[in-house]
Formats: C-alpha cells, sequence, structure tokens
C-alpha cells in the first residue's frame, strides 16, 4: 500500500534534487531542468494532499494550474538562455555576472 | 684762529692736500695695477716729498698757520676736519717723506723677488698716508684716527710674510700693545674734552691756549668751562703717556718692538726706528703743555729706565736686528727722558737726528742681511742669516756698506762730527741742568744716562766689530771652503739710499760749526731761548766723548782682534740681559697665560655647561616629540585606519555577497531561508 509519506519522501527527495541541479550545474538548461523537477516535486505533493478534498478536487486543479505556469515559465527561460547565448556565446548562468556589486 | 686764507695759503692747503693724497691713491693704485706697484708707490712718496719741501719753505720760520671745517657738531661743542702748521708739522713731514723715498727705493731690491711685491708697496703707502695724516691733524681726535691706522698699516707690515709663525704671533703682540696705549690715548682725549669742550690742538696748547688759562687752587683743576678735583690734571697727562709709550716703545709696553722685527727689513727700518715709534714722542711734544710737575717726574723716569734697560739688554743679543731695535728703545727713552726734563727741543732735535741714523743702521743691517740671504739660497746652506756670529770680516767685500754703517754707529754713540753729537749732547747737558736745579735725589737720572751713552757707544761698536771686522766666520763654522762664499757689495737701487741717509748723518747738515749746539739751524728755530752758557756746555761733551772713545778701543781689541773676551757668559748677569729681564716671561707667566687659562675656561664652561643645557634640552624635547609622534602613530592614527579598515573588511566581505552570479544567490536565499526556518523551530 502506498502511503501520503511516501509521495511526501518522494516529492522531497524530487525538490531537493532539484536544488542541487539549480545551485550546481554549469548549463543554464539544466538548471532550468532543475527548476522543471523542482516545480514538478510540488505539483506531487498537491496531488498527494488533495486526498483530503476529494469533493472539490482542489489540488488536482492547482496542480493543473502550476503545469500551465511551469510551461510558460519554462518557454520564458528558454528565451532568455537564447537571448543570453547570442550576446555571450555561452550558457554558463556564472558568467552572467555583470550585475556583481 | 681761522686764519684768512690768501692765495699763497690756499696753495698750502692744496699742497698739503697732494701730500696727503698721493700715497692715499697710490695704496688703491698698486692693488690695481700690480705690475707697477712700485712705480706708483715711488712716484707717489715723491709728489709728497716735493710737497713738503715746498711746505718746509713757506712755513718754517713763519707763524702757525691752521685750517679747519666743522665735521660733526654736538650740542656744546663740534669736532672740526683739519691742518695744523708749524715748525714741528712742517719738520716732521720733510723728516717723514725724506725716509719714506729713501725706503722706498731700497725696497724695490729688498723685495723684488717676493710675490706680493705690490702688496707691499700698496702697505707702506697706506702707512705713508697715515702718518702724514697723523701729523699734519689739527685736533686730538683726528690724531686719535690716524694713530689707530698707523698702528693698523704697521700690524699689516710686520705680519707681511704672514707664512711665518713668529711674523703672526709678532705682529698680534704689536697690535695688542699698542691698543692697550690706546685706551690711554682714547681717556686722555675725553678727559680733554669735558674740561675743555674742545680738541683743536691750537686752541688748547697755542699761543693764548686754554691750557695755560686753567689752573689748579685748593685742589681743583679750573678751566673756562669746568671744575674738577686737580687728580684729573695728572690723570690726564699720563693717560696721554700711556699712548706715547705703547707706540714709542716704552717700558712696560715695550715688548712688542724687538718682536716686530721680523716684518721685512726696510719696514723695521722705516717704522720701527725712524716714523712711527717717533709718534709717540711727536704726540708728547705736541701736548707737552698739559703735563705738570708729577706727570714730567713719572715721564722721565720711564724714559731713563727704558733707555737704561734697553742698552742693557742690546749688549748681549746676537741678532744683529734684535741689537738696533733695543737701541731704539733705548733711544726713545732718551727722547721722553727729554720730554720730561722739559726740554722737547732737543727731544724733536733728536727724533730727526735718530730718524736718520738709525734708518741708516736698518738699511745697511738689511743689505746685509740680504746678501746673505742671497749666499744661503744659491749654496743650499742652513744658517740664520741675522746672526752676528755667522758674520764677520765683512769690510773687505762689501765696504760702502761698512763705512756707511760705522758713520751711523758714531752718529749713534754721539761722537764728535756727527748729527748724534749735537742731539744726543743737548739731552745730556738738559738732563745735568734738570738735575743741579732738582738737586739731591734726582742726580741719579745724569748718572745712569751717562752710564746708558757709553753703554751705547759699547753695543753699537760691538756689532760693527763683529760684523765688519776680523775674520768671516761664516765658512769656519760650516766647515767649508773659504773661497766658495763670495759676498757682494750691494747694487744700486741699495747702495745710494744709504749714501744719502750717510750724508744726514754729518754734523754739518744741522750746524756748520760742529761743537756748538747753538749754531744749529733746527735747534734754534725749535727753542731759542734755551741752553744759554753754563758749566755743563763744556764738560758734559768732554767725558762722555773721553769715556766712549776708551769703551771704543776696549770694544776693537774684543771683538776686532780677539784680545780677550770678557768671559761673562756664563754669569747671571749675562743671561738676565740676553733673556731680555725676562720680560716676555714674566708677561707670559702673569698676563698671557692666566688670559689664556681664563679663556680656556671659559670655552669649557660654554662647551660644556652652556652648550650642554642647550643640548640637553634638545635632546630632551627631541624624546619627547619622538614619544608624541609614537603616540600619533600608533593610537590615533592607529584608531583611524583600525576603523578604516573594519570597515574596508566588512565591504570586501559584503561585496562578494552580491558577486552577480545567479546561483549564488539563491544558495543565499536558501540559507537565509533555513536560519528563518531554524529561527521558527527553536522559539
Amino acid at each position: 500500500m502506498i502511503s501520503l509519506q511516501h509521495f511526501l519522501f518522494i516529492a522531497a527527495v524530487l525538490f531537493c534534487l532539484g536544488i542541487y541541479a539549480v545551485i550546481t550545474r554549469k548549463n543554464a538548461i539544466q538548471v532550468l531542468i532543475g527548476i522543471e523537477l523542482m516545480i514538478n516535486a510540488s505539483i506531487l505533493n498537491l496531488v498527494a494532499f488533495a486526498k483530503y478534498d476529494v469533493i472539490n478536487n482542489n489540488g488536482q486543479l492547482f496542480a493543473l494550474f502550476v503545469i500551465v505556469l511551469a510551461a510558460a515559465s519554462v518557454a520564458v527561460g528558454l528565451v532568455i538562455i537564447l537571448n543570453f547565448f547570442k550576446r555571450v556565446k555561452t550558457i554558463d548562468p556564472n558568467k552572467a555576472n555583470s550585475l556583481r556589486g | 684762529m681761522d686764519s684768512i686764507i690768501n692765495i699763497s695759503n690756499q696753495m698750502v692747503l692744496i699742497l698739503a692736500f697732494l701730500l696727503i693724497c698721493a700715497p692715499l691713491i697710490s695704496f688703491f693704485f698698486s692693488l690695481i695695477f700690480k705690475r707697477f706697484a712700485s712705480l706708483i708707490a715711488i712716484t707717489a712718496i715723491s709728489i709728497s716729498f716735493i710737497a713738503a719741501i715746498i711746505l718746509f719753505i713757506k712755513v718754517w720760520f713763519s707763524k702757525t698757520l691752521h685750517f679747519s671745517i666743522p665735521w660733526i657738531a654736538f650740542n656744546n661743542f663740534d669736532i672740526r676736519l683739519g691742518f695744523l702748521f708749524n715748525d714741528l708739522t712742517v719738520l716732521m713731514l720733510l723728516l717723514i717723506t725724506l725716509i719714506a723715498l729713501l725706503v722706498h727705493i731700497y725696497s724695490v731690491e729688498y723685495i723684488r723677488k717676493d710675490k706680493l711685491k705690490p702688496r707691499y708697496f700698496a702697505y707702506l703707502s697706506l702707512f705713508c698716508f697715515s702718518m702724514l695724516s697723523l701729523v699734519l691733524a689739527d685736533n686730538l681726535f683726528l690724531i686719535y684716527i690716524f694713530w689707530e691706522l698707523v698702528g693698523f698699516s704697521s700690524y699689516l707690515l710686520i705680519g707681511f710674510w704672514f707664512t711665518k709663525e713668529k711674523a703672526v704671533s709678532a705682529n698680534k703682540k704689536a697690535f695688542i700693545m699698542n691698543r692697550l696705549g690706546d685706551l690711554g690715548f682714547l681717556a686722555g682725549i675725553m678727559i680733554m674734552l669735558s674740561h675743555f669742550h674742545t680738541l683743536d690742538i691750537d686752541a688748547l696748547f697755542g699761543s693764548g691756549n686754554l691750557i695755560a688759562s686753567s689752573f689748579t687752587s685748593n685742589g681743583m683743576w679750573v678751566s673756562p668751562f669746568n671744575m674738577m678735583p686737580d687728580y684729573w690734571l695728572t690723570i690726564a697727562g699720563l693717560c696721554f703717556f700711556a699712548g706715547a709709550a705703547a707706540k714709542s716703545a716704552q717700558f712696560p709696553l715695550h715688548t712688542w718692538l724687538p718682536d716686530a722685527m721680523e716684518g721685512p727689513t726696510a719696514v723695521s727700518s722705516l717704522i720701527h726706528a725712524a716714523t712711527m715709534v717717533a709718534a709717540g714722542v711727536f704726540l708728547l711734544v705736541r701736548i707737552a703743555p698739559l703735563f705738570n710737575e708729577s706727570v714730567l717726574i713719572i715721564i722721565a723716569s720711564i724714559g731713563v729706565f727704558t733707555a737704561f734697560m734697553a742698552a742693557t739688554i742690546a749688549l748681549t743679543q746676537n741678532d744683529i736686528k734684535r741689537v738696533l731695535a733695543f737701541s731704539t728703545i733705548s733711544q726713545l727713552g732718551f727722547m721722553m727722558l727729554a720730554i720730561g726734563v722739559g726740554d722737547e727741543a732737543s727731544a724733536i732735535f733728536h727724533l730727526v737726528t735718530h730718524a736718520f741714523f738709525k734708518c741708516l743702521l736698518f738699511l745697511g743691517a738689511g743689505i746685509i742681511i740680504h746678501e746673505l740671504h742671497h749666499l744661503k739660497e744659491k749654496h743650499q746652506l742652513q744658517f740664520d742669516e741675522q746672526d752676528m756670529t755667522f758674520m764677520g770680516g765683512l769690510f773687505k767685500s762689501m765696504p760702502i756698506t761698512a763705512i756707511v754703517f760705522i758713520i751711523a754707529a758714531m752718529a749713534l754713540s754721539g761722537l764728535p762730527f756727527t748729527s748724534g753729537y749735537l742731539s744726543k749732547d743737548a739731552i745730556l747737558i738738559s738732563v745735568f741742568e734738570w738735575a743741579d736745579v732738582k738737586g739731591g735725589v734726582f742726580w741719579i737720572f745724569p748718572i745712569i744716562v751717562s752710564l746708558t751713552s757709553w753703554l751705547t757707544t759699547f753695543y753699537i761698536f760691538r756689532v760693527v766689530f763683529k760684523v765688519f771686522f776680523g775674520d768671516f766666520r761664516l765658512p769656519q763654522l760650516l766647515e767649508a771652503d773659504h773661497h766658495q762664499f763670495k759676498i757682494h757689495e750691494a747694487n744700486v737701487w741699495l747702495k745710494y739710499p744709504v749714501m744719502v741717509l750717510a750724508v744726514f748723518c754729518v754734523t754739518f747738515v744741522f750746524s756748520f760749526q760742529p761743537f756748538s749746539l747753538e749754531a744749529s739751524w733746527l735747534f734754534n728755530e725749535l727753542a731759542p731761548q734755551q741752553h744759554v752758557g753754563g758749566i755743563y756746555h763744556i764738560l758734559v761733551p768732554i767725558y762722555i766723548n773721553i769715556l766712549s772713545l776708551g769703551l771704543l778701543l776696549i770694544t776693537y781689541l774684543a771683538y776686532a782682534r780677539n784680545k780677550f773676551s770678557f768671559g761673562l757668559e756664563q754669569t747671571w748677569i749675562f743671561k738676565f740681559s740676553y733673556k731680555q729681564w725676562y720680560f716676555n716671561e714674566i708677561y707670559d707667566a702673569a698676563i698671557v697665560k692666566p688670559t689664556l687659562l681664563k679663556a680656556k675656561a671659559y670655552y669649557w664652561f660654554d662647551k660644556n655647561v652652556i652648550d650642554g643645557l642647550v643640548n640637553s634640552s634638545a635632546t630632551a624635547i627631541i624624546h619627547i616629540s619622538s614619544l608624541a609622534n609614537w603616540f600619533d602613530v600608533y593610537i590615533i592614527d592607529g584608531l583611524v585606519n583600525g576603523v578604516a579598515s573594519v570597515v574596508e573588511r566588512l565591504n570586501i566581505w559584503f561585496r562578494n555577497v552580491q558577486n552577480g552570479k545567479v546561483q549564488h544567490y539563491i544558495v543565499w536565499m536558501l540559507l537565509i531561508m533555513i536560519t528563518f526556518f531554524i529561527y521558527l523551530m527553536i522559539f
């Protein structure tokens, strides 16, 4: 029997992996993938907790919203990466440091 | 007092200016046109000589001329610039310019090889200028100015060979000793000024003068302007005498003159025999009416003592110039004695004759020294060319020099047919008459003065016989070949001046009757009323001269023929005389040493105490300031810099937060969030 804890555990692992990817990757695409992982982890959480709201199904509803938002944000993110690549011929986020203090 | 200036008087004035300005101009020009220095100097002194002759003819036998213009005006008196012409002035002018001219000509040869020849002639010209101005000056203040200038130019000339240590110390000594006397002179001038409100010689001492109108009564000295206790009259006289004693090298200020012989011989003959040393006698004669009885007795005593002392010293000296130097001191003592016994005419007469024969003696000695010096340089020898032990038998090689020297020596001894006979006997007769009037203890003066007169004969003929007779001792003493050393006669530059001087040592220049003082034109003009008859006139010259001739014979046997010697060399009397009565040693021990010690003590005090205080306070301040510096650097600056560096550290740290890297920002966000969560969990 798959319990709620298993879902939460998987979501937490996914979130951590996502954060790790975002922090450590030298490739902006991979960073974006990391962000997707984290979003998916949160979606998983939303779906998992949806079992307490079987009447309105707000969990599933929110998950659908988030998927749409994630798709949009990925599109925006990819455009940013593309423009960045055009400008500095690399997609290493560490090189994008012209706002340095 | 103010003469009416007519044409001829104006001429006198112009001539006087010419007379003193020629040497002054020569002084400057000989330093500029160095090649013609001797020519310029001789021309200048010739012009002065010609002017002096004309002035002499104009003024001699006529009344006093006096020109003056105001110079410095004060409240109740003024100092004037002016000329005073009387018999004494023109006589001195003629004497000085004649002797100076001859010495200038002589110097051309004597100084020929010296590198500093232009300077020598410039100094001689400066000396002539100051001496002639001194004679012409009409008031005591002007005399004092030129008196100092004479002292200064004499200082320059004594130290002419300034590389010689002895010459330098000699000119210092002369200068300092003269300053001592000048102090007296200045004090005398101030006394006169406060008492009579004028320094004019004619007004003070001339006919109908202020001195005559002042008198002493009830212990007070009264002048038309002032009253003061009568001992001030004595003090004034003594002050002036102190000045004259220093210039004329009288005891106790006489020790500079023998040392001054370090200068060139021509200088010694001009300055330290004929002219400068006579300035003291000249001054005393000018102001003679001032002296009261006690001052006169002091002058006479010092004169006779100096004469005797210097004569005894001259007996044993071996340096030819030193003998002549002491002889000069002795003869100046005679002149002082003459002034002291109130016979100024004899003093001046002796001054004139002495100037000629002493100048001649010095120039003669100069020729010998010059020739021996040549010999010394030619053969590379080592000996003192002034030491008489190396001379002897020079009559054969330099007969003219020998003859003129002997004439001068005879004049100095006062033998008949020489000028010295007249002038010296004039003094002796005066002294005898003076003692006769005073009586008693004053008979010691004529006794000592006769003794001195015989000593004079002895020491000067000792020189003559040691130098010109016997054998030439230089080859024997150096153990060299006799024929190798040839001494030559002097050349024309040296020869003619001494021959001219020799003419002036003969009686006939001064008097046509060789044995009669009264027949002398010079003496007659100076003192028409003195010396009329008297037993001493006949007796004194006879007994003095007979004994002199006897002594001359003894000297001849002892020094020319070496028949016998006195055998006194080891006795204390000889040593006492040879060491010049130990005056130098006494002065050294009593005055020079303590002064130097005191100076050293003050130097030590300055160096260690004053400088020490200053230096230690400086060190203390340096230490305090370095402490303050340390405090500033490490505490104040440390605080400021510490704050700054803390801010800087923080700044660097915070700056690194904003490094522009997106992932870092995320990490930071994460950390802050975690912190926040931990904070929430704990509290």
